[in-house]
């Protein structure tokens, strides 16, 4: 076996540990550099297992040496190994960001806690992505909603605990469902590993025909309440809004999407595409997933809280996604798959601005951000680079993967949802766009500012501006990311 | 009928999950909110654990000497049940000490009115 594939688990116990290291760690600056080198190790690790799952193809790690129906399996091909590199690179820039502002949000004596639990999120989080075990995905969607509530709770304001302690009964309700989604595939299949279900539901298929509805129903409406489905999304704006903005970002970016990569995984490796399209339930997420891109749009443009305001333009991407994967066809889950990626990329960089631009002018209201672009340049270039992204604009990568949307619409015959597409992305352009005219247009705007005045220093944007590049490098050669996120879903 | 009779296992814990999932959601009681989820944990463990037992055989537990396969319930419902309890009791603790933290910052823990007092 060659060292490569030892790598998952060694990224997950480097996570692990160092997180329950910190809080021992006196010296806050220590405490920083360490997490970081934590997560930039982790990332090191993650490219060479992509590299090893392109030479190699998709392999099996037995935890323990227990061989597969006993034992618990990580399995690694290119879904699991580009996820893995998108969620270590996403939390290593929010991290390194997170070194200027997060003394402004949260008291001395927590710092050391916030960097544990974001240790602790981000090990849950691609173990929910590695493991081939779906109770063992259970156990990690439990410590991730728990490590969730608490970064947003960190912060100790009276809005914060309201929100946490919403987050975390409707997460925990979602994985009360997920579990007993679990329990009537164990009732019907004895096995636990995907792959073993698998090979048994495709037996069994015809004589549980109800029970697999019930089950794949059950983890719909769970999973899809832990990453923000369009009608049981509630805990999401009041959770993203009152988290310090670093922890906005890890949420947004990729606490959700662990869920739907899992969701993805249920769907191709547990159930296989032929007999979850033989059921209605990815109807029902189509719908659920239009539904959201528009009400999260409307949402958004009544707000006056630019945290909030992005905060439901979340909601209104995760319904993308959703409405991605309802689709049905192979072209959909391509296309959620990279919306996952592009959406995860601008909205930290969105979220990262958001806390800037709060922290610098003392306002969260969208009405007292005029004249900013004048005294934040570089600030409201990389928040104009993730609206017209947002937006879809064409060399941005949401426009990628607003095209891809549009093709797998085309392929399934279901031509009448472009409308959908079309009016949600308009509806995003008129959130985003009067942040940007405001900013920098109109005579009385940008009267008596003075031209750099609120600026951060450059190194303080520096994760921002990588975000920023990363949205314009992807959005303009793409082809490569979306041939291996087409590899991926077929070797699923 | 007859089936939800011999299947009173399951019928009983689908029952209860049902309470603690209405718990869950019309009470406006926080420490009522956290018992219904406690409720439909529990259920969920039941209905694994009778999908383990098995009429007539012994806990996987050996006493003097080994009966075989055949002389022992199912044990892996019950190991996985074991972690859910951990998980359960685990997320409980916070939501109990975040409740806490509410009445010190509210003074209430009813959730219609934190919600006036906290609105925004």
């Amino acid at each position: 076996m060659a060292v490569e594939a030892n790598f998952p688990l060694l990224i997950l116990l480097i996570l692990l540990i160092s997180a329950f290291m910190m809080p021992v760690i006196k010296n806050i600056r220590t405490v920083k550099l360490f997490s970081l080198s934590a997560m930039l190790l982790s990332l090191v690790l993650s490219v060479f297992t992509f590299k090893h799952v392109s030479r190699a193809g998709t392999f099996v790690y037995k935890v323990g040496h227990f061989a597969a129906p006993w034992g618990i399996e990580l399995k690694i091909g290119y879904l699991e190994s580009i996820m893995s590199i998108m969620f270590t690179f996403i939390a290593a820039l929010i991290i390194w960001a997170s070194f200027y502002s997060i003394e402004h949000e949260v008291k001395e004596k927590n710092i050391g806690l916030y960097y544990t639990l974001c240790g602790l999120l981000i090990a849950s989080l691609l173990g929910i992505v590695y493991s081939n075990d779906i109770f063992n995905c259970f156990v990690f969607i439990e410590i991730s909603s728990i490590a969730a509530s608490g970064i947003v709770v960190v912060k100790d304001n009276k809005e914060n605990i309201k929100a946490a302690l919403k987050y975390l009964i409707l997460s925990s309700l979602g994985s009360g469902l997920v579990l007993m989604g679990i329990a009537f595939l164990y009732s019907v299949t004895g096995n636990l590993n995907m792959d073993y279900i698998h090979q048994e539901l495709v037996n069994v298929k015809d004589l549980y025909h109800n029970t697999l509805i019930i089950s794949l129903g059950l983890f719909t409406v769970g999973l899809g309440v832990k990453s923000a489905m369009f009608p049981v999304h509630i805990w999401l704006p009041d959770a993203h809004t009152y988290a310090p903005s670093s922890s906005s970002a890890m949420l947004s970016a990729l606490v959700l999407k662990a869920y739907i990569i899992l969701f993805i995984k249920i769907v191709f490796r547990l159930y296989g595409i032929d007999i979850v399209n033989s059921m209605p339930v990815l109807d029902i997420v189509l719908v659920t997933g239009a539904a959201g891109m528009i009400y999260g749009s409307i949402m958004a443009i009544l707000q006056k809280d630019l945290k909030r305001m992005i905060a439901y333009s979340s909601v209104a991407q995760i319904g993308y996604i959703f409405f991605g994967m309802g689709l049905g066809n192979f072209l959909g889950f391509v296309a959620a798959v990279f919306h996952i990626i592009s959406h995860a990329l601008t909205k930290s960089a969105l979220f990262l601005i958001a806390g800037n631009i709060i922290h610098q002018t003392h306002s969260k209201e969208i009405g007292s951000l005029k004249g900013i672009g004048i005294e934040m340049p570089v600030t409201m270039g990389v928040f104009i680079a993730g609206a017209l992204s947002m937006v879809g604009i064409p060399l941005f990568i949401g426009f990628n993967s607003k095209w891809n949307f549009a093709l797998a619409i085309i392929d399934s015959n279901k031509i009448l949802f472009i409308a959908v597409l079309v009016a949600s992305s308009v509806l995003n352009a008129v959130y985003y766009l009067p942040i940007i005219i405001n900013g920098f247009f109109g005579e009385e705007n940008i009267k008596d500012k003075v031209f750099r005045s609120k600026e951060k220093p450059v190194q303080v944007l520096l994760p921002e501006l990588i975000l920023a590049f990363a949205i314009v490098y992807f959005g303009i050669s793409s082809k490569g990311i979306i041939d291996l996120i087409t590899k991926s879903i077929a070797g699923l | 009928m007859e089936r939800l009779i011999t299947n009173y296992y399951e019928t009983a814990s689908i029952i209860l999950f049902g309470i603690g999932f209405m718990t869950l959601l019309i009470h406006n009681n926080l420490i009522k909110k956290i018992i219904g989820m406690n409720i439909m944990d529990t259920s969920i463990f039941l209905f694994f654990i009778a999908k383990g037992y098995i009429s007539g055989k012994e806990a996987p537990i050996i006493k003097g000497a080994y009966k075989g396969v055949e002389g022992y319930i199912n044990p892996v419902p019950t190991a996985l049940m074991l972690t859910g309890i951990v998980v359960a009791v685990s997320v409980t603790a916070f939501a109990l000490a975040l409740t806490i933290k509410v009445y010190d910052k509210y003074g209430t823990i009813e959730l219609n009115e934190i919600l006036e007092k906290g609105g925004d």
